[in-house]
């Protein structure tokens, strides 16, 4: 089997390189620094020069895959990951599966996995599915002891303007290799509140993190420290939820913690039925006594 | 200069109001009520403030089943002038979505045609992709501010590294991010005004074949142990237990 993978992720694009090693041969299609993909199986990585734009990109796979015919195409869940899928399904007029964690190609069929009604469920399902975008975690990512040839192609200029690009700040913080994780929510309440919680993150020898609303809508912390469904997939061993609700698209980036703690005044809050122990009470007040107890 | 604006919306069961069925891990969706779509609200917004800022008509299209017309006087109620539901909507078919939602927005004249990038229960985000692609119009996507010009549109791109500056000419598609705006509460007067109003509801001619077969749909198993203390002292003094033992 022939497969094609365009990752603007390197992460998730290691870890659907590890997932195909072995399974057949595979190309790589990358904006990104090309020589980062090189060392995970890959016959070719082909380096994408030029605008990183969905629309002329999806062009020019598909003519890759006229000329090359692939089986089957990989795709990170990225923002233009999403957009080039989409684009290219109407292209090549192949039916595509949405954001895969999980994907068994046996003949023709395809059996995959992924979350349906917002993370509740696991919608296992069987196609003729040609194109996937892949969501973080179909594989560990292990480079394969190989190097990969590497090329370059020029993507066209679509029929969207460039006008600026400004990089985000924010610093990468590691969480998922993080030990002990303690994430906030809405119910911190203020900004300040980082503030108050901090000395409990250093005292655990934790990281923080937070639920969508703190890292987006208020930006108390930087986005690279969202938990959830569009955010970070973190396992840490303990996970402490301070103020959030539990939301399934929270619940679906913290799903595989080994423990789960955590701290809300609401009684009903669903986040009490992902947690294995729960305190019912103000995070002000809880926070400051289990750091007693601990020191 | 006034502006033809569609915004598109879906309906999703009320997430939060889904209860799994604890012999078969299975979603109970009957009698769980649909609500507007977290996203598609972020877009109508968006459609409604162009409006008020540039004057001209926001037309909603919802493909869906008439249970979505509470959605749709919502939608009235928030300031959509006029508004279409579809009806014949197949679950999990994004292909035919597109396609339906692309063959009404053609029978509408139109400058710019707004949707949320992802949806809550879905979120494949391949929508508005697909429609660029069906409708011929430039996407300008993962929109975090718009503002139009003469003949076109421009937005700032929330990017997962970094904040692009977009432009498109019209007619164009803009999908929205969530931080794009809070959507409002209509006042009272709005929302009584919005239930008179008439609600276009179409059957859609277009049937899709899909090949795609659902073998389970299943709540992934949770075996949390669930110990809760109501009992602040007790319930610090029980996780930092759990806390010292890990941390050792
Ligand atoms: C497409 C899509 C993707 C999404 N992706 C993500 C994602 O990746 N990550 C994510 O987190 N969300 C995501 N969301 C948003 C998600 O649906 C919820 O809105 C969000 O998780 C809620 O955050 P929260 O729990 O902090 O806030 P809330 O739901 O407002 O909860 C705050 C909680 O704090 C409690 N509280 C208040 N004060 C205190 C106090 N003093 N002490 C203790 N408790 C207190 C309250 O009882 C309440 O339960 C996504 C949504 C969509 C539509």
């Amino acid at each position: 089997m022939k497969f094609l993978v365009f990752s603007d992720n390197l992460d998730n694009g290691k870890q659907i390189m590890s997932y195909l090693n072995g399974k057949g041969e595979f190309v790589v299609y990358t904006p990104d620094d090309s020589k980062e993909y090189a060392d995970y199986g890959a016959s070719r990585v082909v380096y994408l020069k030029g605008e990183h734009q969905a629309k002329p990109i999806s062009e020019l796979i598909a003519s890759e895959i006229k000329s090359n015919g692939f089986d089957f195409v990989f795709i990170t869940s990225t923002v233009t990951g999403r957009d080039l899928a989409a684009f290219l399904s109407q292209a090549i007029n192949a039916d595509i599966i949405p954001e895969v964690f999980d994907v068994k190609l046996q003949d023709s069929k395809v059996s995959t996995k992924r979350y349906g009604l917002g993370g509740k469920v696991v919608l296992e399902e069987e196609s003729n599915g040609k194109i996937f975008t892949v969501i973080p975690g179909i594989s560990d990512a292990v480079p394969s002891g190989t190097s990969s040839q590497v090329e370059t192609k020029e993507i066209q200029r679509g029929n969207v303007n460039i006008l600026s690009v400004n990089p985000k700040k924010g610093r990468e913080v590691d969480l998922e290799k993080a030990s002990i994780i303690v994430s906030v929510g809405r119910g911190l309440g203020k900004k300040e509140g980082i503030a108050q919680i901090e000395p409990f993150v250093k005292l655990v020898k934790g990281e923080l993190a937070g639920s969508r609303p703190v890292c987006l809508d208020y930006r108390w912390l930087s986005e690279d420290r969202q938990v959830g469904y569009s955010g970070r997939k973190v396992k840490p061993k303990i996970y402490i939820a301070l103020g959030i609700s539990g939301q399934i698209q929270h619940i679906a980036g913290m799903r595989d913690s080994k423990i789960v703690i955590a701290v809300n005044k609401d009684k009903a809050a669903p986040i009490f039925q992902e947690a294995d122990y729960g305190i019912v009470g103000d995070l002000y007040q809880v926070v400051p006594k289990i750091m007693g107890y601990l020191s | 200069m006034p502006y033809n604006v569609i915004a598109l919306i879906k309906q999703i069961p009320d997430l939060e109001l889904i209860k799994v069925n604890s012999s078969t891990s299975e979603p109970i969706l009957e009698g769980v009520p649909f609500r507007f779509e977290n996203l598609s609200k972020n877009a109508v917004e968006t459609a409604v403030r162009i409006k008020e800022k540039y004057g001209g008509k926001v037309t909603a299209i919802l493909y869906g089943s008439d249970r979505g017309t509470p959605v749709m006087k919502e939608a009235y109620a928030m300031g959509v002038d006029e508004g279409f539901i579809i009806t014949g909507y197949q679950e999990s078919n994004p292909r035919l979505t597109a396609q339906v939602l692309a063959g009404k927005i053609k029978q509408i004249p139109h400058d710019v045609v707004i949707l949320g990038n992802q949806s809550a229960d879905s979120m494949t985000g391949l929508l508005p992709g697909m429609i660029s692609a069906l409708l011929n119009e430039p996407l300008l996507s993962n929109a975090i501010s718009v503002e139009l010009n003469a003949n076109s549109a421009k937005i700032s791109s929330g990017m997962e590294k970094e904040v692009l500056e977009l432009e498109g000419s019209m007619p164009v598609v803009i999908s929205v991010a969530q931080e794009i705006n809070e959507p409002r509460f209509p006042p009272v007067m709005q929302i009584i005004a919005a239930g008179r109003k008439k609600i276009n509801i179409e059957p859609s001619s277009i049937k899709g074949n899909d090949s795609t077969k659902l073998l389970s749909r299943k709540a992934p198993k949770s075996d949390r142990k669930r110990v809760v203390f109501e009992d602040i002292d007790k319930g610090a003094q029980e996780v930092a237990k759990v806390i010292k033992e890990v941390a050792r």
